[in-house]
């Protein structure tokens, strides 16, 4: 199997954020996990990139135990992490937020012969700048690539932080409610540039509550809420299931 | 200054000696460019990787010391000297910057636990008289000797200093340009700018944390032993909490970027005292003050004045 979580439990003091979770991603695919807030969404995903260790539970990445435990191990591995609310350098611009994020790609590619590069930064970087206009392209940020990450709209925000991802060149694209706060139009853009990236051979795990949008992306959808699982499958049966609309709209439209 | 190549502006300052014949003016830009290394070096930690350490002045006095104290003791030249200081000097930055980066300290807590090891550098060297001699410091009577075309002459004399410390800096900034201006000075970047968001871009934080400290160390090191050697004194004030203030200073005046920009701050504040006739206790209030209205009026360091925002591409 390409990624499994199995029986994966977060609990901060008290509070179970996430209880017993197991599933398992496929290659390739598009899978979307609902839930309304709190359901613990956020967390799992946060698990899975490393930020927090699990209280109990196994990650399985390409069926060997998931060694890593730091965000940056993780994200060396091919499972990258975009933040719910864009995180973002300040006072830089889109193009050098995606130049900043070659480093796992000149990493891989170079390993320890990076340490060479430095003799000459400017020749070695133009073939790098390259590689960052094909990403900003293909996240639809091509225009605005001079502009200060300040500057930019939220959409636009969220979509810069999916280009940092990409340029991580992941394997596994783990996007935290991508679609929050976004516009109708901004919404059709990144279905089209998620749409893109699967035809690129990326498996894209996606968190969030917008039915619509992530109901016709997913190939799979995974509905959870208090931090468990309460379904699984197509996304139209899950969005049918008693259980998911009870916890989305309460008991008596059920 | 992307235009003009900024190595050509070094050029003037070779012939400086050829036309200036005033030895205290000369003796000022000497002091500037060897401090102008200190001050360069520790905006690698602090002005590009947004790490406040003040460590800089200890690696700057130990090894002021571990060059003299290799020479007496092991008989061997300025140069070997002051490699092994440099050495030294990384060797004791990895503990210190491993205890520091591992437990993730930051801003004030890093400035802080570093200003304590400092400290405890300071202390050892005051205490341990019969190497150090305590507080009354050691005259250093050894000169560098360089080969030149007259066969191996010893560097004395401020023309010659001028030279040797002039060639010191340019080379300092040229490899600290090279880290900046390339994947590991955008990783700083991206630590110093926001660390969690580089962690998650497979940015080992602690890692390039770690190598910024330990090259701004051995630039500090550098610094030390030329400083030492043209004073022809070293004592435990090196290392005092006022040189790194006044490391700190420079940085700050003298602005973040370009990487050459902590030189101007380097210069106002050697300058300033033969200008105007301060007293020690003097001194440190002016350095104060220049801290607190740099701060508010410039905080992007003279150089912010007469430059554009730097692009990291």
């Amino acid at each position: 199997m390409f990624f499994e979580v199995d029986g994966l439990t977060k609990r901060f003091g008290g509070l179970t954020a996430v209880s017993g979770i197991s599933f398992a991603i496929a290659r390739g695919e598009i899978v979307g996990i609902f839930g309304p807030n709190g359901s613990g969404k956020t967390t799992l995903l946060n698990l899975i990139a490393g930020v927090y260790p699990p209280t109990a539970g196994r990650l399985i990445w390409k069926d060997r135990p998931l060694a890593a435990r730091r965000p940056h191990e993780v994200a060396a591995l091919g499972i990258v992490k975009t933040f719910q609310n864009p995180q973002l350098f300040e006072e830089l611009t889109v193009a050098e937020h995606v130049m900043i994020a070659a480093h796992l790609k000149l990493k891989r590619e170079r390993g320890f012969g990076r340490v060479a590069t430095l003799l000459e930064p400017a020749r070695h970087d133009a073939a790098l700048r390259e590689h960052v206009e094909r990403v900003l392209t293909l996240c639809r940020l091509i225009e605005v690539r001079d502009e200060a990450a300040a500057n930019l709209s939220y959409g636009n925000e969220k979509m810069l932080g999916v280009a940092m991802a990409l340029m991580c060149e992941p394997e596994l694209l783990l996007l935290d409610e991508p679609a929050t706060g976004l516009g109708q139009d901004e919404i059709g853009n990144l279905d089209g540039v998620l749409r893109d990236l699967r035809a690129h051979g990326t498996t894209l795990c996606v968190i969030d509550h917008k039915v619509g949008f992530l109901g016709g992306l997913a190939d799979r959808a995974i509905a959870m809420h208090h931090g468990s699982k309460i379904a699984e499958g197509p996304p139209a049966a899950v969005l049918d299931d008693a259980a998911v609309v009870e916890a989305y709209l309460g008991r008596r439209h059920a | 200054m992307r235009a003009m190549r900024p190595e050509w502006l070094w050029l003037p300052l070779f012939a400086v000696p050829l036309v200036l014949h005033n030895e205290v003016a000369l003796t000022v830009l000497v002091f500037t460019f060897i401090l102008g290394i200190l001050a360069v070096s520790f905006n690698l930690i602090f002005g590009y990787t947004g790490q406040l350490s003040m460590f800089h002045a200890a690696a700057f006095g130990i090894s002021a010391y571990a060059t003299h104290l290799s020479m007496a003791h092991l008989g061997v030249s300025f140069w070997i000297g002051m490699v092994i200081a440099v050495v030294l000097v990384v060797a004791i930055s990895v503990v210190v910057g491993t205890i520091c980066f591992r437990f993730r300290l930051k801003e004030f807590y890093f400035a802080i636990v570093t200003l304590a090891f400092s400290e405890m550098a300071r202390l050892v060297i005051l205490n341990w008289g019969s190497f150090t001699n305590g507080s009354l410091g050691i005259n250093l009577t050894a000169k560098p000797m360089l080969w030149l075309p007259g066969g191996l002459v010893p560097v004395q004399g401020t023309r010659m200093w001028y030279y040797l410390a002039l060639v010191a800096l340019i080379l300092t900034v040229f490899v600290c340009a090279r880290v900046v201006h390339s994947w590991m000075g955008r990783s700083f970047a991206a630590i110093r700018l926001n660390d969690e968001l580089a962690d998650t871009l497979g940015i080992n934080v602690f890692r390039y944390k770690l190598i910024s400290f330990l090259v701004g160390n051995a630039g500090a090191a550098f610094a030390g032993a030329l400083y030492a050697f043209y004073l022809s004194y070293v004592e435990p004030g090196y290392l005092s909490i006022e040189q790194s203030l006044a490391i700190v200073a420079m940085a700050l005046l003298g602005g973040r970027e370009p990487v050459a920009g902590p030189i101007l701050g380097a210069l106002v504040l050697t300058a300033l005292p033969h200008v105007i006739n301060f007293s020690a206790e003097v001194r440190i209030l002016v350095y104060g003050l220049i801290l607190i209205l740099t701060i508010l009026v410039l905080p992007r360091g003279i150089m912010g004045l007469v430059t554009k925002r730097r692009h990291v591409l």
